[in-house]
């Protein structure tokens, strides 16, 4: 088989000799079919026997191997090492974001387990099951909603590689938030909305919708799409903090003329904090680019009423 | 060349060079602009989440618009774009809904088919029109200028729904600005979130992003940056004074639209591209031109 000599770039730390971490450039020669973890067990092996990362099942079902290949959150046991030096140029690995490094590509994933026990996450029953011994099956289509969510493996990809994360401490991240998900989507879950008042606290709203979720995410669970649905559970429940208020005044700007009416999309949403912005919108004024509150409704604006109904019908059925 | 055009609403309102310097664009390049002026809201990702059936139903009746008309739809929104493409993308894969959001477009006469293609003008530019062709119409390459792509979000992921090219290696816009005579600047952030879409829910947070990566493209000794975005516009240019502010630090980084970009090295006067309606001035970096 073709082999190749790749440079293998490796954030190093060790904390007992090291003030910072440094790179290191290891010589690895790879085949085809190696993974990044094939290498730097190469590596391990060959070189450097200091050299520290997590691993096990090598067969990307456990999770412990997430690191940064190339700058973003990835299995090392899932990623082909010739696909991303063809790329690259070369294979660079660092540990993942948002959490601690402890030494070389380990992390303290301690933030991370702490964000995912601040919901709920197990299935709260119903009193009618508490007891029974009647088992309470799911159908298939019910299964598939809550399966892709249950199929999480809590590597931390998507909370490393979490935009929002990186400046917001009080967000939960996206794994924390789609396994709440996984059982607000299970039908015996009886929890509901008794969920949102957490969700809230766990910053529901603080999502970007920056999908690198959904991107980095080895198992297809898709946080962000999750995350979009507790939204939606936490709208309709009443909510009324300002994530929720923006889209009730998003809707209602709509409905009304078709098209997003920014200024009183602003005005909704920040209501007296508005005053803060007072020097932009005279600035905004003078250069002819300040949002009118009146906006003329689209041609047809009645398709867009009528198809407002509509939904309205299907949500209610 | 010929489009059904989606400005979206953020060119129609607080964005208006964007909106004009396209229409300046457009009529160099000779791409013919039909605006769907029934066509409604996107949604931006938050009309889902008050009721994701009813923005998808929205969103597949401005698709049947375009459809009606034999058109393809071309927006100069990332955010229009990404939330269309997403729609398009859940219809072609599930049956059901499709079928479901028919019944729904039946109400009010209408007909989705599915053949309809959404594009940014970005990805038309490369696409359809093609850069060798644009590179010789530029008669004013933007020789000297170090320019900061900001890709943004929604033009990149998920990759799999907009089926266009990855966000490990995103090279569309560095392309785009080469062919411009310019040349690009990387910095950590450019695939990042602007932070545009928690603006008004957590400004601080928003500010940070935005603030952070301008700073960074500065100091890789970017002149400006520019977007495909104007919500990521509004983030980087219109707050950028108070982001940065924030982070205690004085950034002054101008930022253009992407129609802009393109209108300066296709000759359009400065003028007509609007620049006098940024917030962080241009003057600087018209100067050099």
């Amino acid at each position: 088989m073709k082999t190749q000599e790749v440079a293998f770039r490796v954030l190093r730390f060790n904390p007992e000799q090291d003030e910072k971490p440094h790179y290191e450039t290891f010589q690895v020669k790879i085949d085809n079919r190696m993974t990044v973890l094939d290498a730097l067990e190469n590596i391990k092996h060959e070189q450097d026997a200091s050299l520290t990362f997590r691993r096990s099942c090598r067969s990307g079902i456990c999770g412990s191997c997430a690191m940064k290949i190339n700058r973003l959150a990835k299995l090392a046991c899932k990623t082909r090492a010739k696909t991303e030096a063809d790329k690259h140029g070369e294979v660079l690995a660092e540990p993942m974001e948002n959490m601690p490094p402890i030494r070389d590509l380990v992390v303290d994933m301690a933030e991370f387990w702490r964000e995912i026990d601040r919901g709920t996450p197990w299935l709260v029953w119903g009193e009618s099951l508490v007891g029974s011994s009647k088992e309470n099956l799911l159908t298939n289509e019910q299964q598939q909603v809550s399966g892709k969510l249950a199929d999480c493996i809590l590597c931390g990809a998507c909370f490393s590689d979490c935009v929002s994360r990186v400046f917001d401490k009080n967000f939960a991240g996206p794994a924390s938030l789609a396994k709440i998900h996984r059982f607000v989507a299970d039908p015996r879950d009886k929890a509901g909305v008794k969920r949102v008042p957490g969700l809230i606290e766990m910053g529901l709203w603080s999502c970007t919708h920056c999908y690198f979720c959904w991107s980095q995410c080895p198992r297809d669970v898709r946080p962000v799409a999750a995350i979009s649905a507790l939204r939606v559970l936490s709208f309709s429940a009443g909510d009324m903090s300002q994530g929720a208020r923006h889209v009730d005044a998003f809707m209602e700007s709509v409905k009304s003329s078709g098209m997003l009416n920014e200024a009183t999309l602003y005005l909704k949403t920040m209501r007296w904090t508005t005053i803060r912005d007072f020097d932009l919108i005279l600035k905004m004024t003078i250069k002819g680019k300040a949002p009118l509150p009146f906006t003329r409704p689209i041609p047809k604006i009645d398709e867009v009423r009528t198809l407002f109904r509509l939904a309205r019908e299907v949500k209610e059925k | 060349m010929k489009y059904g055009y989606f400005p979206g609403c953020v060119a129609k309102s607080s964005a208006p060079e964007l909106y004009d310097s396209t229409a300046q664009v457009a009529q160099k390049l000779g791409i013919e602009l039909v605006e769907l002026t029934a066509a409604s809201c996107c949604g931006t990702g938050v009309l889902s989440e008050g009721d994701p059936f009813l923005n998808l139903v929205l969103n597949v009746r401005t698709f049947a618009m375009a459809e009606n008309m034999d058109l393809d739809i071309l927006t100069i929104c990332s955010t229009c774009q990404g939330v269309m493409r997403q729609m398009k993308w859940q219809l072609d894969n599930d049956p059901n809904l499709f079928q479901r959001t028919n019944e729904a477009l039946a109400k009010i006469n209408m007909k989705y088919t599915g053949k309809v293609k959404i594009k940014h003008l970005l990805w038309a530019l490369i696409e359809d029109y093609g850069l060798p062709k644009l590179e010789q119409q530029v008669v004013k390459p933007l020789k000297d200028m170090k320019v900061a792509p900001f890709y943004g979000c929604y033009i990149l992921r998920p990759a799999e729904a907009l089926q266009f090219e990855s966000h490990e290696k995103s090279t569309s816009l560095e392309r785009l600005i080469t062919v411009l005579g310019a040349e690009p600047v990387h910095y950590e952030g450019e695939t990042k979130c602007c932070g545009f879409p928690i603006l008004f829910v957590q400004r601080e947070t928003a500010f940070e992003m935005a603030a952070n990566y301008l700073n960074n493209a500065k100091q890789r000794g970017a002149d400006f940056m520019v977007t495909p975005c104007p919500l990521c516009h509004i983030s980087l240019d219109l707050y950028q004074k108070k982001s940065t502010k924030q982070i205690k630090v004085d950034i002054n980084l101008p930022v253009m639209h992407l129609s802009q970009l393109v209108g300066l090295a296709l000759g359009v006067e400065p003028k007509k591209l609007g620049f006098g309606r940024h917030m962080v001035s241009m003057a600087k970096v018209l100067r050099v031109s």
